[in-house]
């Protein structure tokens, strides 16, 4: 049910809110220009939010010191995943001591909840969620993150060592 | 002489059983759990692993289960802390070289470490030396890949090739703690029933090379149901998922085949598999498609071409004239006892094809091999029941009047229930040449596309994990098939064919059991549209 407003004589000072609205606006954009430091806003595609170390982003799959993928392709992140966006192929090794490793990882990123269950569940530090958190891209290809970009991306330098190593584990006699 | 039968409590639960039982199998027999490695009811008893410990009223000491007989009046416990306390170490000393790689191996999930380990150890590990390293990925042959660290020296694989295979190609080699499983030289394991020993590993030393690394088994969902390889008719156990069918294991039926199944027959995962199927119905290339026809191919703009439409078509061509052509039906004993009757009796009243039905007979020359265990020549699963189905219609006609009326140009129309599994059918090129050269028309029913065949109407069939019926073995024993996932939604039975070639409309049916496919993005898996 609406209710119509009748003109009343309060309804007429409308004037002085406005004038306290403009003055706190302007005092703001005063103080922002003499202290540039202090402002809360980014701008943006240039500058980034750091955020801290614990913080969720995009995925990244840890290398050996050879290199190579650490991870065995158990599939216990896609287990584990309820969002059910990662897909893993695995396949047979040439080295015995490796025996399985993945032909194919993929994250489809537009279904991920960045829950970290996936990093969780790794046996062997083989998956991690980075800093990265922009995912942006033009078609749905650039969603699934491949092998290849979750390793070897410019932005990793190389690679991301995994703490597990394979032969410290096994001279301990593991 | 029936043995006599003695009563003995478990777990303060009466059981009566023959004598001679031992206290395992009663155990088993009231479905009690107990824990144990090395036997394994269609082997010998070892009496190796020592975690079947039991104690029984009146012995002082524990004893292993599987190698005690029950007597009158036994009373045996596995629920004390005693017993539970001797299984853990036990447990712990079969753990102390296990390298515990789970997450590559196989077994994971289906282990019988991981199980004992949940139910009885839970134990932190008080061993100071280091494991004893093995040989890992050893070669055993074309089938099967062992992995000796990981191999807790039950025997039961070596014991298999004792007993059942009869080919002793495995063998325990060294002593200690360096003893571990091996083959001879050059003597791969090879034999046609290898890759029971792959389902008899209680752990992951011996692991199936077609199965390995393909999915991990709690992604799987296990269905039951007939091996379709021969005319032996093995109960198995077929795991799948949405992606697919991706192993069979046997299934315990004391009739048919006990606990084993031969390697030949753990290929039938393939044939469901849409890699490879007819997925759509097929006209011959010949057939000229009009503009306003339903059975415009997809590619030219019309719609996707429907199996039910093209049997309309077919049906408006073949079946509904005022005079029917001569027609014939050539049956392959690969589907199922109801399939035949509704497609035998739709030709004979239909059609008119009482005298022109037949029976092809795939390999005659090793047709009534077999091999003493479980592995027949007889390539079809479902002979017996196409020659009662047959018999019972006094439809039964020899080949050679077939090739004779063909060879006359007698039959104008020909129809084929072809082979499910063409492997096994050497003959096959060679008839489908057969057939072109003699015949016009051809209707063949087939699961997997027919090579370079351009005039005959393919029309796309059921395999055995699709449809429900009856297939009877080589013994006369009926056995049901149950209709688990639609792998080709275009497939229809035999039964679904006759019923839409007789002009009735195909009821709906929704098939019993679905499996949810798995969730996809439209904007991932559309790609490009975005």
């Amino acid at each position: 049910m609406s209710r119509v407003q009748r003109k009343s004589r309060s309804g007429v000072w409308y004037l002085p809110p406005i004038f306290k609205g403009l003055f706190f606006t302007f005092k703001k954009m005063l103080a922002n220009l003499s202290k540039k430091n202090k402002m809360l806003t980014l701008n943006y595609p240039e500058e980034h939010y750091s955020y801290g170390p614990r913080f969720k982003g995009n995925h990244i799959l840890t290398v050996k010191k050879d290199g190579s993928l650490r991870c065995t392709a158990c599939m216990l992140c896609a287990t584990n995943c309820p969002a059910n966006c990662i897909k893993i192929i695995a396949s047979e090794h040439e080295s015995p001591e490796v025996e399985k490793y993945p032909i194919a990882y993929e994250i489809d990123i537009l279904r991920c909840v960045f829950c970290g269950f996936c990093e969780e569940a790794c046996p062997v530090d083989a998956i991690r969620m980075g800093p990265e958190w922009q995912a942006a891209g033009l078609n749905g290809d650039d969603f699934i993150y491949d092998i290849k970009y979750l390793s070897k991306r410019d932005s990793l330098k190389g690679g991301v060592l995994s703490h597990v190593d394979d032969k410290e584990r096994h001279k301990a006699g593991m | 002489m029936s043995k006599k039968i003695i009563k003995c409590e478990i777990n303060n639960q009466e059981v009566e059983v023959p004598e001679g039982t031992s206290i395992i199998e009663a155990f088993k027999e009231l479905d009690q759990s107990i824990a144990h490695y090395c036997w394994h009811p269609g082997l010998s008893v070892a009496g190796v692993c020592r975690l079947c410990m039991v104690d029984i009223e009146g012995i002082p000491k524990l004893q292993i289960a599987c190698n005690t007989e029950v007597k009158e009046g036994m009373k045996i416990s596995n629920q004390s802390e005693k017993v539970k306390e001797a299984v853990k170490w036990g447990l712990e000393f079969h753990l102390i070289n296990h390298p515990l790689d789970c997450p590559i191996c196989d077994q994971a999930g289906e282990c019988e470490l991981q199980e004992q380990y949940m139910n009885f150890g839970q134990y932190s590990p008080n061993m100071a030396e280091r494991k004893v390293k093995k040989r890992k990925v050893v070669d055993l042959g074309s089938k099967i890949v062992l992995d000796t660290e990981r191999c807790i020296l039950c025997s039961r694989c070596v014991r298999f090739t004792d007993e059942v295979s009869k080919t002793h190609e495995l063998g325990i080699f060294n002593r200690g703690d360096r003893s571990e499983i091996g083959i001879f030289k050059d003597k791969p394991l090879e034999n046609e029933y290898a890759v029971n020993t792959v389902d008899i590993c209680p752990v992951g030393a011996l692991t199936s090379k077609d199965f390995r690394f393909r999915q991990r088994v709690w992604y799987l969902k296990t269905a039951d149901s007939i091996c379709t390889g021969c005319s032996t008719g093995c109960n198995i156990k077929i795991d799948y998922n949405e992606e697919g069918l991706f192993r069979v294991q046997p299934r315990y039926n004391k009739e048919v085949n006990g606990y084993w199944m031969c390697d030949k027959g753990r290929e039938v995962y393939r044939l469901p598999n849409k890699e490879g199927r007819l997925l759509e119905a097929k006209a011959p290339s010949s057939y000229s498609f009009k503009r306003e026809d339903s059975l415009r191919p997809s590619r030219a703009g019309g719609n996707p071409v429907s199996s039910v439409e093209v049997l309309k078509k077919i049906r408006e061509l073949f079946v509904k004239k005022e005079k029917a052509p001569q027609s014939a039906l050539v049956l392959t004993a690969q589907y199922t006892v109801e399939e035949y009757e509704d497609l035998v009796s739709f030709f004979i009243k239909h059609l008119g094809t009482q005298q022109d039905i037949y029976y092809w007979r795939n390999n005659p020359e090793s047709f009534d091999d077999f091999d003493g265990v479980l592995l027949r020549g007889d390539k079809n699963p479902n002979t017996k029941g196409l020659l009662e189905v047959l018999t019972n219609q006094g439809a039964i006609h020899s080949w050679e009047s077939l090739q004779n009326r063909l060879k006359q140009k007698e039959i104008e129309v020909l129809w084929v229930a072809g082979p499910e599994n063409q492997k096994v059918y050497p003959d096959l090129k060679e008839k489908i040449d057969t057939f072109e050269s003699y015949c016009d028309n051809i209707i063949w029913w087939t699961a997997h596309p027919l090579s370079d065949s351009q005039k005959i109407w393919q029309i796309p069939t059921k395999t055995f994990f699709e449809k429900e019926g009856t297939l009877i073995n080589h013994t006369g024993r009926a056995q049901k098939v149950k209709a688990v996932h639609q792998l080709v939604s275009s497939a229809l039975s035999l039964s679904e064919s006759a019923t839409v070639l007789k002009g009735e409309e195909l009821k709906k049916q929704e098939p019993p059991f679905l499996v949810t496919p798995m969730k996809t993005n439209h904007f991932t898996y559309k790609k490009k549209v975005l």
